[in-house]
């Protein structure tokens, strides 16, 4: 099986350095070979939300719940601010 | 042997206080752990505060928790709030948690002193603790060799006697590995039974955070108190049967004891199958009945793991973008996001997050991820018709004994397959322990013991009954 690794690093904006790229370019088909094991297994008739039929969604009253303290210790956490807002780079930008 | 009782007694009776046994914990600590590394911090002031404050409260007449006293040591990805919690990456490495991980409220109203954090594989990702970010871990039986992952550091503090208890967390068996291949007791409950609010994620569908311990007891005695619906994590259940160690009662009569053929298998070390053999024959001699049985898709429960895992791992770990966590780079918002994660992930991390979004991608999710979420639901359907003939599942923790530090290191396969034994355990969400049941090549080998869901009491009673005839899990390090 073969992986495009550019393309995938791309989509999980990952950078690497070239010593990284060889590395996982030699390593990775391996790993997938090993987990496409899974194509030998029989799952036909097999429900695969059976597993999750026991899930039930849980709710809270729809009401807000403030926590300065928190809230505090979140922004002062924030690499770059504008006030109480996290500052990042421009989204559309060029 | 410091258990939980016996220093909670001693507090109790006045025999000792509860700061000059953090103190003696704190002072072992400074003048052992360089040779161990188990621990990246201990939160010095804090807990001799704390232990003040269990001793104020005896001075009161006050009826003491559970845990008073007791120190107790946090893998780095469990979020005290004032200390950093990097999960052993350069990503966190300056994030203070703002909040407390319910599992941390629950031990401090229990009276325990959080000792401090302790090393663990990046992300929790490794099954030998060699990916941190923050060097090595040494296994305590053999300063050479690893003491497993990921949790490493946690296993290791108390394999090492620096405390009785820790908190480790499991995705694969990052609890379990590193407890058999050091010679303690390690305990994943059924998935659902523990919060995980405050741990960093790694796969949401498979975390569960659990004790290392010297004793069953005390695994217990901490899972009693850690355990129990919890409001912020959505995936916690009312327990209809909560854990009190008072009232188990290890026997093995009239116990059925599952051994899948699937758990010896060509390849693993002959010593160690021959150890969990004797262990399964003490089981038979002692009153159970031991039932061989067969589940053949526990031969893909690894493949199946490894596409779960990364693809649930690849999406937690997206929010690691430089923007709130890690380190800013300057530039457009791309050339951020991908300096950023360049810099703050190690190889480990990167190898499991491209392997994660290229099977969520676009024509290999059916191949790959929906694939395996069929084979995790026809495994369980196979692993439920195994828990109506028996009442447990046992066998090898782990297939080898402690390897050598760097051996499996740029073998990624070669690492992955040291948790051959214990991801189905995680894939199904089912509790298990590993207790000492012996060595190979003078070091420990690990009997790993699961049930069905929610049937960890189970596995508690079956796992203290073997340590109520055997004192594997009283040899330490330093007696050999």
């Amino acid at each position: 099986m073969q992986i495009d690794i550019d393309h995938v690093a791309k989509l999980a904006k990952l950078q690497l350095n070239p010593d990284e790229r060889a590395m996982l370019a030699e390593q990775l088909p391996a790993i997938l070979d090993y987990i496409g094991q899974l194509q030998e297994v029989d799952t036909s008739g097999v429900d695969a939300k059976a597993y999750l039929t026991d899930a039930a969604n849980v709710f809270r009253a729809d009401e807000p719940r403030q926590n300065e303290a928190l809230r505090e210790a979140l922004v002062a956490m924030f690499p770059k601010k504008m006030g109480d807002a996290l500052e990042v780079p421009g989204v559309f930008a060029d | 042997m410091m258990t939980i009782k016996a220093i909670r007694d001693g507090i109790v009776a006045g025999q000792t206080t509860a700061e000059e046994v953090v103190r003696a914990c704190l002072k072992n600590i400074h003048e052992n752990d360089g040779k161990v590394h188990a621990f990246l911090e201990t939160f010095d002031d804090e807990a001799i505060e704390a232990a003040r404050v269990i001793d104020e409260r005896r001075k009161n007449g006050e009826e003491l928790p559970r845990l008073a006293g007791v120190p107790i040591a946090l893998k780095d990805n469990i979020l005290v709030p004032g200390h950093t919690a990097s999960a052993g990456s350069k990503m966190l490495k300056d994030y203070v948690a703002p909040y407390a991980a319910t599992v941390v409220e629950r031990l401090r109203a229990a009276g325990a002193i959080i000792i401090g954090r302790t090393n663990m594989d990046e992300f929790a990702m490794g099954s030998s603790t060699e990916t941190s970010a923050w060097g090595k871990t040494m296994n305590p039986w053999d300063a050479s060799r690893v003491p497993g992952g990921s949790s490493g550091g946690s296993c290791a503090a108390v394999a090492a006697g620096f405390v009785p208890v820790a908190l480790g967390s499991d995705t694969g068996g990052s609890i379990r590995q590193p407890a058999a291949l050091c010679g303690v007791v390690g305990l994943k409950p059924t998935y659902g039974r523990v919060s995980r609010y405050g741990i960093v994620a790694l796969a949401s569908s498979l975390d569960q955070v659990g004790p290392f311990a010297r004793t069953v007891e005390d695994a217990a005695l901490v899972l009693e108190v850690i355990e129990g619906k919890d409001e912020h994590d959505a995936t916690t259940v009312e327990l209809k049967e909560t854990t009190v160690p008072e009232l188990m009662a290890p026997k093995f009569d009239g116990v059925r004891v599952g051994v899948p053929k699937e758990f010896f298998i060509d390849g693993m070390d002959a010593d160690v199958r021959k150890v969990v053999e004797d262990a399964i024959a003490v089981m038979r001699e002692r009153g159970a009945e031991i039932i061989d049985i067969s589940i053949p898709l526990l031969k893909v429960a690894l493949p199946a793991y490894y596409i779960i895992m990364p693809a649930e791992a690849s999406s937690n770990l997206a929010r690691f973008d430089g923007m709130r966590y890690g380190t800013r780079a300057g530039g457009s918002l791309e050339e951020s996001y991908l300096a950023a994660r360049g810099e703050g992930f190690g190889r480990e991390v990167k190898r499991r997050i491209l392997l994660g979004s290229f099977i969520l991608s676009a024509g290999y999710y059916d191949a790959y991820y929906k694939k395996a979420i069929a084979v995790r639901a026809a495994l369980k359907a196979q692993v439920d018709a195994a828990f109506k003939e028996v009442d447990v599942i046992v066998g090898p923790t782990s297939p080898v004994v402690a390897w050598k530090l760097d051996e499996k290191f740029d073998d990624p396969i070669a690492m992955y397959l040291a948790d051959v034994f214990t991801v189905a355990t995680n894939i199904l969400g089912l509790p298990g322990i590993s207790v000492p049941c012996g060595f190979a090549h003078d070091l420990p080998v690990g009997l790993h013991i699961q049930a069905s869901n929610f049937d960890d009491n189970k596995v508690l009673e079956v796992a203290a009954a073997y340590q109520a005839v055997t004192d594997w899990h009283s040899r330490t390090p330093s007696e050999k």
